[in-house]
């Protein structure tokens, strides 16, 4: 396969987005005219609705099989991405108020819900936060981000320790140890991990910069020293917040669908139950 | 000034890694007695560098035992060697992987690479015996052993393979391995020992003074025109039209140049850190801007950096790879220009990134015997619009003559499958890129994995693919250089030039003739970690390997671990292609060919 061939990505887009809505409108039609000649087109969207599951799940499935060529994981997120779309419409044909009667189908439509909107959320975060990745200083892999959390704490507690002038000494080491020590040391906290915001990394600074005047040539270039460390912390936690974000996304969204399924094949049991 | 700056000078400390640090007195005594060394004029040598001095640095003694694979054709190496008593056997025919221990790549079905998946053990990089050892798989034959300090192969049933096999016996005195040590080109055979053999084994340093002894040159300089220069030569793509006759008048008139360090690899971590000023400014000049073409240069190996002065400095315009061609723009027009137009100048400087091994045909020749035999098409550019102008002109003489050089090519048609679309080099849009992929030497990569950091969610499925198809152990780290939106990713590239291939003493690391993936045949992997650190990328890790159920393989006599070499092998043999590639959800990682600049650009080109 070559890499630099087909067509663009723009006009894929537009092309399989297309496709969808029509075929979209061709199952609604359907469902239509089966509702006029007064059949019972809950049937047929409802066995759309589970066969558009069923494909859903397929992208796990594909994930989880890398040795074989079915296919790049990544045809099948776009086949993905626009099966989610014609079903949450055929949901909307299925059920058409917001959250079904009863229980079973009141949960059934939570979880489908939920499911949607964070799949909707997913194409979201999947297309924005790679960006904002990449904009910060530094790639830093997922499984590395203790060890270089670790090496930034270290090299501050070096800078400090490694001052000779008094003055410097006194006045960088009682802020050391009041304000930058807690913050390398610990990990982010989770109000950081959850909304990630540049007040920590502004106020250290701005301490440090005000302690400028009570320091001399040495003191202001360790002072600079942590600065650039603190900055580079505040990367790192910004890295980390966003990656992991990403992560528990994909967990939850697959979790989340594993219960749906299982919650639609229940629904269809019961229904063909009651009606046979 | 400039040109001032560049001279390649030879420092006096340049023997303070000898090739042997074992080397004795006697043993320089001993080697100055026989031939050639016993007839050359010590008086060629400089003082810097004399001949004793080459012997006792650039020279190591080598015994091999009957049987005993020397060099393997395919191989990539610094060092020619000298018969000095025994015979060795220079193979017409190739032989097989088998034959030289390697595993020849197995494509496996759909129902293997399940079991495969699913029978996994819990420990990464897991073997079986004959998977550690080609001697455990050979039935007793001890294929792969030590001769002295050095491992070694041996084949199996010489004197068959020597029956089924056209062979040549190379004597005392006689020299092989020196095109390939000179010209960074693969082995062209396999040579094994037929008899117990003395050899001196000389690296292409010391063979590159040697040829300050005239006989010496000689006899090297007329094997090399005879024998492969027209190889070389009829490599070009831009040749392969020309007549026999024509072919050898380019052949008698081309000359050889070298240029820069052929273990670019050793400064490459330095040089990578420079700031591209810096770094032009350190490369070797091959032709400056502004002069007279005389020549056309074509590269044989190694790469070239196409600058423009610009303000104050020099900005990178192209980079040359083998094949390429510099200066042919300029040579074309001015061959073809009315006398009553000024000859064109170059356009560009040349300089050699790491090394340079260039072909230079003289413009006299060129015009000659070339030109004539080059398809309209495959011309440059200005030469084109000069042919079009030409004949527009004489259709319209009332017609101004304008600037032929900055007309546009009009569309024309060719075929584009059969003529060779960049003959001159390759180019991005953006210079800073391609300042990025010279600077990091990216350029050398056929297969580099490249992901688009706005698109790539960090989830690494990528790396979980490769581990899951490679034994648990993913073959690469997702970490390397970033350039803007793109991170040059630290798995092997299967480069052009394979530094990593230089040194293997068992040739268990090797290029496949087909697809050009370079990968490592474990069972005669003898651990010794020289490609790892050849590898300028640092792309191929050192592993202790497990059986099954976790426990190390050791060597029986020392008790060490036994290390295999391990990196990306392009997922060869599986049905699936690069499972990296594939696992991507989000299209964000491709392997590409970064010697040539369109598929990097048509695919950046493609997601806007
Ligand atoms: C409605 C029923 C849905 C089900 C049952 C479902 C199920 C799944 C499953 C099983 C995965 C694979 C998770 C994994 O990688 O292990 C997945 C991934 C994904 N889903 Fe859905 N999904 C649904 C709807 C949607 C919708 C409506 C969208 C957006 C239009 C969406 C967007 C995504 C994306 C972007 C991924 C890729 C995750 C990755 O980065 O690997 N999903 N989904
Ligand atoms: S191991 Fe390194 S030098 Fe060898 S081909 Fe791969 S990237 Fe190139
Ligand atoms: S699989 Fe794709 S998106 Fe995930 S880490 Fe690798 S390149 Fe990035």
């Amino acid at each position: 396969m070559n890499p630099s061939q087909g067509p663009s990505l723009k006009l894929r887009r537009t092309i399989a987005l297309s496709a969808t809505l029509v075929v979209i409108a061709v199952f609604w039609g359907i469902a239509e005219w089966e509702a006029a000649r007064l059949g019972r087109p809950a049937f047929f969207t409802g066995f759309t609705l589970l066969s558009g599951l069923v494909i859903l799940m397929l992208l796990g499935v594909r994930r989880r099989l890398p040795f074989w060529p079915l296919g790049s994981v990544s045809t099948w997120t776009q086949i993905h991405l626009y099966v989610g779309l014609f079903t949450t419409a055929i949901y909307v044909v299925h059920v058409p108020v917001l959250i079904a009667g009863g229980m079973l189908e009141s949960f059934l439509s939570i979880v489908f819900l939920m499911v949607t909107a964070s799949g909707f959320y997913g194409i979201y975060a999947s297309r924005t936060l790679p960006k904002r990745l990449t904009a910060v200083e530094g790639q830093h892999r997922f499984d590395r981000i203790d060890w270089v959390r670790h090496q930034i704490a270290a090299a501050a507690e070096k800078a400090c320790q490694q001052i000779s002038e008094a003055s410097a000494k006194q006045v960088l080491q009682t802020f050391y140890q009041q304000a930058l020590s807690p913050f390398f040391v610990s990990r982010p906290s989770v109000a950081y991990v959850i909304a990630p915001n540049g007040n920590r990394r502004r106020q250290l600074l701005g301490d440090l910069k005000e302690l400028d005047r009570y320091l001399e040539d040495e003191g202001r270039r360790v002072a600079g020293q942590l600065a650039a460390l603190v900055r580079r912390r505040d990367d790192l936690d910004y890295q980390f917040a966003l990656q992991l974000r990403l992560r528990c996304w994909v967990v939850f969204h697959s979790l989340l669908s594993l219960v749906l399924l299982a919650a639609a094949l229940v629904h269809m049991l019961v229904v063909l139950q009651y009606i046979g | 000034m400039e040109s001032a700056e560049t001279i390649p000078v030879q420092r006096p400390s340049r023997w303070d890694e000898p090739l042997d640090a074992s080397m004795t007195d006697a043993d320089v005594a001993w080697l100055r007695t026989r031939g050639p060394f016993n007839q050359m004029d010590q008086s060629a040598f400089p003082k810097a560098t004399p001949l004793t001095g080459i012997l006792r640095h650039d020279c190591r003694l080598r015994r091999v035992e009957p049987g005993e694979v020397i060099v393997r054709e395919g191989d990539y190496g610094n060092s020619a060697f000298l018969v000095i008593t025994g015979n060795v056997r220079v193979l017409v025919d190739s032989l097989t992987e088998t034959q030289l221990g390697r595993q020849p790549t197995r494509s496996i079905g759909w129902g293997e690479a399940l079991t495969r998946f699913l029978r996994r053990s819990p420990h990464p990089e897991t073997r079986t015996p004959e998977q550690v050892s080609l001697n455990a798989a050979g039935g007793g034959h001890q294929s792969i052993r030590r001769v002295d300090d050095h491992p070694a192969i041996f084949l199996q049933d010489i004197d068959g393979v020597l029956r089924r096999h056209e062979s040549v016996s190379l004597g005392p005195g006689e020299l092989f391995g020196e095109v390939a040590a000179m010209y960074r080109s693969p082995r062209t055979a396999t040579v094994i020992a037929e008899t117990e053999a003395a050899l001196v084994e000389i690296r292409w340093q010391g063979l590159r003074i040697l040829r300050r002894d005239r006989r010496f040159a000689d006899t090297l300089e007329q094997h090399y025109r005879r024998h492969w220069l027209p190889v070389h030569l009829r490599e070009i793509p831009l040749l392969r039209y020309l007549p026999e006759e024509n072919m050898q008048r380019v052949i008698q008139a081309t000359e050889l140049r070298s240029y820069g360090r052929m273990e670019w690899n050793a400064d490459y971590r330095k040089t990578r850190q420079l700031h591209p000023a810096e770094q032009i400014a350190s490369e070797p000049l091959v032709v400056d801007q502004g002069q007279l073409p005389t020549e056309l240069i074509v590269v044989r190996s190694g790469f070239g950096r196409m600058c423009v002065r610009h303000g104050a400095a020099h900005r990178t315009v192209a980079y040359l790879g083998k094949g390429h061609l510099f200066g042919i723009d300029e040579i074309a027009f001015n061959a073809m220009r009315p006398e009553s137009m000024s000859a064109l100048l170059y356009q560009h400087s040349l300089h050699a990134v790491g090394f340079l091994d260039a072909l230079a045909i003289p413009i006299e020749v060129f015009a000659t015997e070339v030109l004539p035999h080059i398809r309209k098409s495959e011309l440059p550019e200005s030469a084109q619009a000069l042919q079009r102008s030409f004949t527009e002109k004489r259709k319209d003489r009332r017609r101004h003559r304008s600037d032929q050089r900055s007309e546009p090519a009009a569309s024309f048609s060719h075929d584009p499958s059969q003529d060779v679309r960049h003959p001159t080099g390759v180019s991005f849009e953006s210079t800073s890129l391609l300042e990025f992929v010279v600077q990091h030497r990216l350029n050398n990569g056929r297969d580099a994995m490249v992901i688009d950091l706005h698109r790539c969610t960090r989830c690494d499925d990528c790396v979980k693919a490769c581990g899951d198809v490679h034994d648990g152990n993913p073959r690469f780290v997702r970490q390397g250089a970033v350039h803007d939106r793109l991170q040059f990713v630290q798995a092997c590239m299967h480069c052009s030039d394979p530094v990593c291939m230089i040194g293997c003493p068992t040739g268990a690391i090797a290029r496949d003739q087909n697809t050009g993936v370079v990968s490592i045949h474990d069972s005669i992997c003898v651990g010794c970690g020289v490609c790892a650190a050849a590898c300028p990328y640092e792309n191929i890790a050192m592993a202790e390997v497990v059986d099954r159920k976790g426990r190390p393989f050791v060597d029986q006599a020392s008790g060490r671990a036994i290390r295999k070499a391990t990196k990306c092998d392009q997922c060869s043999g599986l049905p699936s292609g690069p499972a990296c590639v594939a696992a991507c959800p989000h299209d964000a990682l491709v392997r590409i060919d970064l010697s040539e600049s369109p598929p990097l650009s048509h695919w950046l080109e493609k997601r806007g």
